[in-house]
Formats: C-alpha cells, structure tokens, sequence
C-alpha cells in the first residue's frame, strides 16, 4: 500500500481508512468537506494529515457508493458550501467495518504491545 | 440506480468554498487574510491537481489502479523469488515446447502453398502405372508422353503442370568461376502462371520456352537471398547447370519453394531434352533422356480445377485420355493388367509433407499439449498454494474496504506479469527449439513463426493468464474480511474443498506423467531397437561418396570408373574399393519384376514379384563385408566381353528357386533384353534402410550395363574412415580437377540418416517426458511442503498424544502414493490408447509392453516418493511443543 514520506509528526492515512474516518464524522451530523477535514485532524489530537485533495475525491467516490448523499447548502458563517451526511447504507456500512477495525487493532495491539502494558492498560 | 452526473465545475466550485471556509478559520484563529489564504491554498495542495482528478476520476481510475496493481504484483513476486523463478519457468518450458511444435506443424501440415488460390490445384495420382516401366513413386509420377498428352487436353482442368528435379538430391552449377551445388527442377512452361507464382523481380516461364527448352532460370527468393545477397543485377547473368549456361531471368516470391517433398528448390529451367539434363541426374536409359522415354515414369503433375468443375468431374473427364496416354509408345496393356485409375488429390499444403510428418507431428502435438497441461496444473497449485498463505493479506485488504473486484484486479495483475515473463522466455525458447527441430528433421522449407503460430501462442498465454487469476481468487474472496482476525493457522486452513482441489490436480498430473513416460518409453525403445538392428553388413570401416563424372559415352563412363577404382586401391590405408550406381542406406532402390529362365516367375497368388536391384562393381559384397553363401563375389575380370553375371541374396533363392540351387540359372530383366548368369548367393542385409523388411534382390555388374554416370564410391579403410577422405578428394581432382565429392560420410552415418525421424520423435519423446517427470515432481513437491506446513499444528498434537515419526513420515507419504495409485490406475487405460496409436512408429516393440509400462509406472512412483520426502522428513522433524506454541 503506498504511503507517502512525510517529515512532520503527523501520519498519512491509510487508504480506506480515510473512508471510514469520514463515515464517523459525519455520523454526528451532517458537514461540509471543510468541516470534514478539520474535525479529523483536531479529533486525533492533530497526529493525522488529512490531504484535502484526497479528502474530496473520496467525499466523491463514498457518494457515488450511496453511503453519503450531498446538497448544497449555507454554512454556519454564511457560506454556501455543500454538505455531507449518512445515508442508512452508509450507517451500516460504518458500524460494520468500525467493528472489523477494533478487532483488527485489538489483534494488532495483542502482537504489537507488551504483556505489561496490556494489563496496565485494561486496568486504566 | 440513476444519479445526476456531478459536473467538474460543480467540484471546482466545492473546492473554492473549502478554500474560503479552510481561510475564514484561519483568521478566525488570528492572521492576516493574505496569509490565511495563503495558508488554505497551502494546506490543500495543488488545487487544478484535485480538479484534474475529479474529472479523470473515472477514466483514468483503472488505469492507475492497473499500474498500482502491477507495482504491487511485482514486489510481492519479488518477495518470494522461489515462487516467481518456478512459475516462470515453468510455463515457459510449457508454451515454448508447444509454441515450438506447433510452428513446424503450422509450416508443415497447415500453411498453404504460397500461389494464387491454393485450394483448387490437385496433384495427379494413379493406381500403379502399366507393367514394363520404371517410376519414381509408383503412385505419383507420370512420363513426359502422358504429361505430354494431358497438357494439350485437359477437360475439367484450367491446366496441367509437370515439374521433375534435376537431381535426387543437388546439382552441380556454376556461378562466375565458383563450382557449387543447388536443387533446381526442370518444370513446364505453365508452371509459374498457372500456379499463381508471383515473381517479384523479372518473369517466368513462357509455352514456347517449354517448346524451345529455352537456356533460362528463375532462381528462388531464398537463394537469391542467400547466395546474391539480393543483389538485382543476377537478372541476365549467367547460371552454369552441369556446364550449361542458363540466362536468369527471374526470382520467385518469398516463400515458393518449389513443389518437391521436403525440398526446397534454389532454381527452376523448363523441362530440357539434353543428355546432360535427365531427370533425377540420371544416365540416359539406353540412350534416352526421360522426355523421349515412355517406360520411365519420373515426372510430377499437378493441375488446377477448372471453375465450377469438382474433382470427381476432373477425373471422371480426364481418365480416359489418361487410360489412353498411358501406354502411348508401351504398346497395348497385357491381357492380365488392370485398367489404371486416375485420381486428384488436394495440393494445397506443402506436398510429401503430411505422409513424412503428418503422424509423428500430431503425437509430438499431444504429448506437448500434456506438458502444458502439467506445467498450467502445476503453476495453479503454485499459486493457490502460494496466496493460501496470503489468505490474510487478502482478508486485511477486504477489512479495509476493498472490493472484490479490487482483489480480482490484483491477482490477474500478478498472473499478467507471471505469463508475460514466461510467455517472453517462451517465444525465445520457441525460436531456439523451432530451429533445431528444423535441422534435426532435415526440413529445409521456412519455419519462421507466422501470424498463426502467434496467435497460437498468444491464446495459450491469455487462457494461463486467466486461469491463473481466477483459480486463487476463489480461495482469496472464501476468505473474507473477518478471517483477518482469526489467528490460527490450523482452524483458518482445513477447508476439505481446496485440498481436494489439489489432490485431484496432483491425480491429474500423476496420470499424464505416465501417459507420457509410456510413450517416450516405447519410442526410446524403438529406437535402441533399430539402432541394434544387424544390418548384415561389416559397417565399421567404410566410408561412401558420390562422383558424378562429366561423361558422353558409356566406354568412356566404363574406363573412368575403373581408373579411378585402381587409384583408390593404391591409397595408404585402403582395404578395398567398390562403386555402386545406388547408395547403400538412401532410402532409394530400383524396383522391377526380373524374369528367371527366360520367364516371370510364378509366385503364389497375391505375393509380389518385385526385385530390387543395384549396379556395383568388383569386390562389392567384400568391400562391405556381406558373407557370400554360395559361388563368388563379383571380380576385375568381368568385364563387357566377358559372359555376363548377377548375384542374389537369400531372398530371391528362396522365392524364385525353391528347392534349386540358383547358381548356373539365367537371370533378366522384365523386357527380356538383358541377361545374366547367377554366380552368387550372399547373405540377406540391409539395403535401403534399417527398419526394412529383407526382400528380393539381385545385383548387376556395373562393366556389363550400359550405364555409366553416377555413381557411389565405397571405401574400406584402416583407422577412420573419414580420413582418406582429403586422400581420396586429391586422387579425384587429379582426374578431373572440377569434381566435387558428393555427400561423403561414414557408410554407418548414411544409415542412420534412414532413421532420423525415429532417432527425432524418440529424443523428443525422450525430453519431453522428462520434462514432465521434472515438472510433475516440482508440483507435487510444492503442494505436499505448503500442505505440511499448513498441518504443523496438526502434525505437533499427533506427535504430543503420541505418534511416532515414522507414523508421521508414512502419513505423508501415504497422501502421495493414493494420488500416484490413482494416477496409474486412470493413466494406464490412456497410455495404451497413446500407445495403439503410435503402433506405426513403433519398431520391435508392442504397444502394450510390459517392460516399458513397468517402468513408467517406476518412475510415477519414483518421482511421488523424491517429491515428498523432504516434506515428510520436514514434517517428522516437527517439535511438538513449538508446533503447539505458534497457535
């Protein structure tokens, strides 16, 4: 999977990931790309980049799967912009693969990280 | 489902109010509008790059997707060199064995002659031609005098052509000063018009230069090629054929290599009447060239079909003329003789070329075809085996939202760069192996892959390509997403169907694997068995070649042979020294009924009369060491004036003289025009080849014949026999310092050369069932190490509740001796079914030979246990508790 060299602190995402991201964001509501973007990036504590060029195609292909549907509409500063939000496909498109995802990380984490620390962490 | 297409300024305009809301932010957070924008057009990147991709989006999706695909594909093969190396080796063995055979069975058997509408020209045949005369192919040659008569009417024909070789084999010609050899045919006037030949360069023949036998030639595409370097100043110059002078005056098409069997003719004349250029470089049969000689049945024809007019049309038309024809100058048919038939057959393939070839052509086709079957079987395990593994690769990949057609495309990009490293190893290893082919079976005419043969290799390629994408794909999408979290290798693994799969694979290639061993088996043994055959004759020692003196009269043919004869024997070295008119092992005899006592023999009903017979010269059954029974060898003293004899084998005493000692009878000719007195019996030997059945045969004193042309030296000699050869050359050259050896080479070679297609098909057999030995044991070793590995959990908690090794071994070797069983039991049938029908090519050696099926059967057996036991052994090592530990 390719993945792009990045000097910042911040980490490019995974393809597909991306996806799922903007699926949960806008499970709280409906957003413009704008909006997208930025709750991504403030929700991880501002550890991961979003491409903004990416950002919209995907927006594109997710609406062309019908797990998101768009309209124009006003932002909250008075701006028209287009805004996103979950069709029912896409709500369970979303619990699925957020659920294949913490069991993958679960898997992940249960190789990746030391005894100790795992116990630590189900204690904390 | 039906949905607006988004239009690209609708994107560009989502893309300005991200930039508009990403800077209203940005000063919201404290700069200055310029820099916030600044900054939004930062972050965002290159704005036109995202409108691009908007509006390519789907067009050029796939075909980034495909080069991603492909990168992919190729680390991934990268990573396990092993696989890819195999793999590609693998198929290109395959398709270029087959890519190779095919191409020589395309050139032979497929491809058209190139002329104008090949499919309506018909080669002349008759039944038997009438009694009294001598033929070339008793079924396929005319005389000038039916040639004659068919060319001046020919109902149902639009017209007859007529072509005879100069020589059996090349005749001498000059170009400038150079003496040199070349194929060339004496052909009628019609025969580039009336095929359809093009010529590039200059014309072809005309009527009247057929009625002038006019000194012209048209030389062919490829010795122009080869010998003018295609230099288009040859037109008008001058060709020397056995010293006559021909003016070139045209080149053929590319391709047009004339008509004869397996030949391919460097120039052309129209048909001569000159001494100097009989048919066949023969002599003149009592003083007659083959144009004015009805008895001799020498010439070719062939014809083409008028429009409208069928073949059974043609000859129902044409017979009587021919009937009639036939005898013209023969006198009227016996009163016991058959009425001769005519017959067309279809000349639109090369001619000769489906009787020599046709049979082993398809059987080498077959056997090729099961290697490819066993090498495509053995990269789909390769590969099922291989991305079993990567089941969870896939799974992740799936996990992570992609598609199904995502996974397709991945695995028929790797299955694309596979066939295509192979496929390109395979068209070299093709254009190497088409070549060899070319020059083991001595077939001169172009076997230059044409657009067939690559679309023959190309289709081969595609359906492994598909084949291999889509065979794994099942087990990749069986996986599915939620198999990524599963982490034991032993629960994740155990689906029945996919081993099953496996096994019936491995039973398939078991069962091919003996089918080929058998047949390489029976062909190798052929043969052993022709090249074991006695030939009867002391062949150690003796060397042969041809002269072909420039000679005007027979005294003067009579006193060049016997001078030569003497100088020979002066040679340090030379044992003995013999001619004889015909070469010992060149598949050519002289075949004729022979009178004894004045009469044809009487020989019970059916059985045939025919005698083959040779001219030689003194100390000929010596020279090559064939025991002499009764009487004495042929002798300097017999000369011209001296009482005329013949000798005989064993053959001709026992069907002509039962029970009558043959010595003192008088021998002849079928015309009764020529007689001699039997004066020895020799031992029954090899004449015309090595798989011959002994026949009749009697031999004549080349002093006492008129003939004299050319002919045969045979040479015993001390030491090798190859080096008198330079000796012998000087001893000629100081005769007549224009004469060429012909062929020269080891009376043992010669004979060889009689089996060549043998010697061919069995090496060929040979390799090939090798091949699948090599390919078969690759396979079955891949499938049983990937399916021990997969069982190492199982293999440890049988070995913690007790098992033995040797009961692990045995588990494992019992897995590959069922699939071998079953493949014997499922080969054999098919074996015997190949084996019948290679019956023909067969040679002291039945289809169903135990010995040979015992061994294949061996070596199936063989090859299961080598395959497995390295993963056996592997699997017996395991250590219990590691094994348990990777769960």
């Amino acid at each position: 999977m390719p993945t792009q060299e990045n000097n910042d602190d911040r980490i490019a995402l995974l393809q597909g990931t991306l996806d799922l991201l903007i699926l949960k964001t806008l499970l709280l509501g409906p957003c413009h790309g704008q909006g997208v973007a930025r709750s991504i990036q403030r929700q991880s504590e501002e550890v991961l980049f979003v491409d903004h060029g990416s950002l919209y195609l995907a927006l594109q292909r997710l609406e062309d799967k019908d797990l998101i549907q768009a309209k124009w509409g006003v932002s909250e500063n008075n701006r028209k912009a287009r805004f996103y939000s979950l069709t029912a496909k896409g709500r369970s498109e979303l619990l699925d693969k957020t659920s294949q995802w913490k069991r993958l990380t679960r898997a992940m984490g249960l190789i990746l990280e030391p005894q100790g620390l795992k116990a630590q962490n189900e204690e904390g | 489902m039906s949905k607006q297409k988004r239009s690209a300024e609708d994107f560009a305009e989502e893309v300005r109010t991200h930039l508009a809301l990403e800077a209203d932010e940005l000063r919201a957070e404290g700069l200055s509008p310029e820099e916030a924008s600044r900054r939004a057009h930062v972050e965002f990147g290159n704005v036109q790059t995202a409108n691009e991709r908007f509006y390519l989006r789907g067009r050029i999706q796939w075909l980034d997707s495909i080069m991603r695909d492909l990168r992919y594909g190729l680390r991934s093969l990268i990573h396990s060199p092993g696989f890819a190396i195999t793999a590609v080796l693998t198929l290109a063995l395959g398709i270029g064995a087959n890519t190779a055979v095919f191409s020589v069975m395309n050139a032979v058997l497929l491809r058209s002659l190139p002329v104008n509408d090949p499919t309506r020209l018909v080669y002349f045949r008759t039944s038997n031609p009438p009694r009294r005369t001598g033929t070339i192919s008793s079924s396929e040659t005319f005389s000038y005098p039916v040639y004659q008569a068919l060319r001046d009417q020919h109902p149902g024909l639009a017209n007859v052509i007529a072509y005879v070789p100069l020589s059996v084999n090349k005749v001498a010609v000059r170009y400038g000063s150079q003496p040199e050899e070349a194929e060339g045919d004496m052909v009628s006037g019609a025969f580039f018009s009336g095929l359809g030949v093009k010529l590039p360069l200059g014309r072809g023949f005309s009527e009247q230069d057929e009625k002038d036998h006019a000194p012209v030639a048209v030389i062919s595409y490829n010795y122009w090629t080869r010998r003018f370097a295609r230099n288009p100043g040859v037109l008008g110059t001058t060709l020397y054929v056995n010293g006559i002078g021909f003016t070139i005056v045209g080149i053929s098409g590319e391709g047009f290599e004339g008509l004869e069997a397996g030949g391919s003719a460097d120039f052309w004349i129209p048909l001569q009447n000159r001494p100097e250029l009989n048919a066949y470089g023969n002599p003149l049969d009592e003083g007659k060239a083959y144009i004015n000689n009805p008895t001799w049945w020498c010439m070719r024809l062939i014809g083409r079909l008028s429009p409208d007019v069928n073949k059974q049309q043609a000859v129902a038309a044409l017979t009587p003329l021919f009937q009639r024809a036939a005898y013209i100058g023969l006198g009227s048919p016996m009163a016991d003789e058959k009425p001769l038939t005519l017959s067309l057959e279809d000349a639109k393939g090369f001619p000769g070329y489906s009787e020599q070839y046709g049979r082993p052509l398809h059987m080498l086709m077959a056997m090729v075809g099961f290697v490819l079957l066993i090498a495509l079987t053995n990269v789909v395990m390769l590969l099922i085996a291989r991305n079993a593994t990567r089941q969870r690769e896939f799974s992740m990949r799936l996990a992570l939202g992609a598609g199904r057609s995502d996974l397709l495309r991945q695995l028929l990009a790797e299955s694309l760069l596979l066939v295509t490293a192979g496929g390109a190893l395979a068209w070299l290893f093709a254009l190497l192996a088409t070549r060899s082919l070319a020059s083991w079976a001595q077939i001169e005419a172009s076997l230059a892959p044409d657009r067939t043969v690559m679309l023959f290799a190309l289709i081969t390629l595609v359906v492994a390509a598909l084949l291999f994408g889509l065979a794994p794909l099942r087990l990749a999408l069986a996986a599915g997403p939620a198999l990524s979290l599963k982490t034991s290798a032993a629960t994740s693994n155990s689906e029945a169907g996919r081993s099953r799969a496996a096994r019936i694979m491995v039973a398939l290639q078991m069962t091919l694997c003996v089918v080929l061993l058998v047949g390489a088996g029976l062909l190798i043994r052929t043969l052993r068995n022709l090249e074991n055959t006695p030939l009867g004759i002391r062949v150690d020692g003796l060397v042969v070649f041809g002269v072909n003196p420039h000679i005007t009269s027979v005294p003067q043919g009579k006193a060049f042979y016997v001078d030569l004869i003497a100088k020979l024997r002066e040679l340090p070295g030379v044992e003995s020294v013999t001619v004889m008119a015909e070469r010992l092992g060149s598949w050519w005899s002289d075949n004729s009924d022979m009178t004894v006592d004045g009469r044809l023999p009487d020989v019970p009903n059916g059985s045939s009369r025919t005698v083959r017979s040779n001219v030689v010269g003194p100390g000929f059954f010596t020279t090559i060491g064939v025991p002499i029974l009764a009487g004495r060898d042929f002798a300097d003293s017999d000369t011209e004036t001296s009482p005329h004899v013949g000798i005989i084998n064993e053959q001709f005493a026992k069907r002509f003289f039962p029970n009558r000692n043959p010595l003192g009878h008088m021998i002849g000719t079928d015309d009764g025009r020529y007689q001699m007195m039997v004066v020895g019996i020799v031992k029954d030997h090899k004449y015309r080849s090595i798989d011959e059945e002994p026949i009749p045969m009697a031999w004549y004193e080349y002093a006492q014949i008129p003939i004299a042309g050319k002919m045969d030296v045979e040479l015993r000699v001390h030491g090798d026999p190859l080096a008198i050869l330079p000796a012998a050359r000087k001893t000629i050259q100081q005769i007549d310092p224009n004469l060429p050896l012909i062929k020269p080479m080891t009376q043992r070679a010669q004979y060889n050369l009689t089996i060549s297609s043998q010697t061919l098909f069995a090496r060929l057999a040979g390799f090939f069932g090798v091949l699948a030995v090599v390919l078969v044991a690759t396979g079955l070793y891949g499938t049983l190490s990937y399916r021990v590995n997969r069982r190492t959990a199982e293999i440890g908690v049988r070995m913690a509740m007790g098992a033995g090794r040797s009961q692990v071994v045995w588990m494992i070797l019992r897995d590959s001796l069922v699939l071998t069983v079953i493949g014997v039991i499922v080969g054999i049938p098919l074996a015997f079914a190949i084996g019948r029908a290679l019956s023909s090519s067969l040679y002291g050696v039945q289809p169903l030979d135990i010995v040979t099926y015992s061994l294949a059967i061996l070596g199936v057996t063989l090859v299961a246990f080598v395959a497995s036991a390295a993963p056996a052994t592997r699997a017996a090592s395991v250590d219990p508790l590691k094994a348990l530990r990777t769960e």
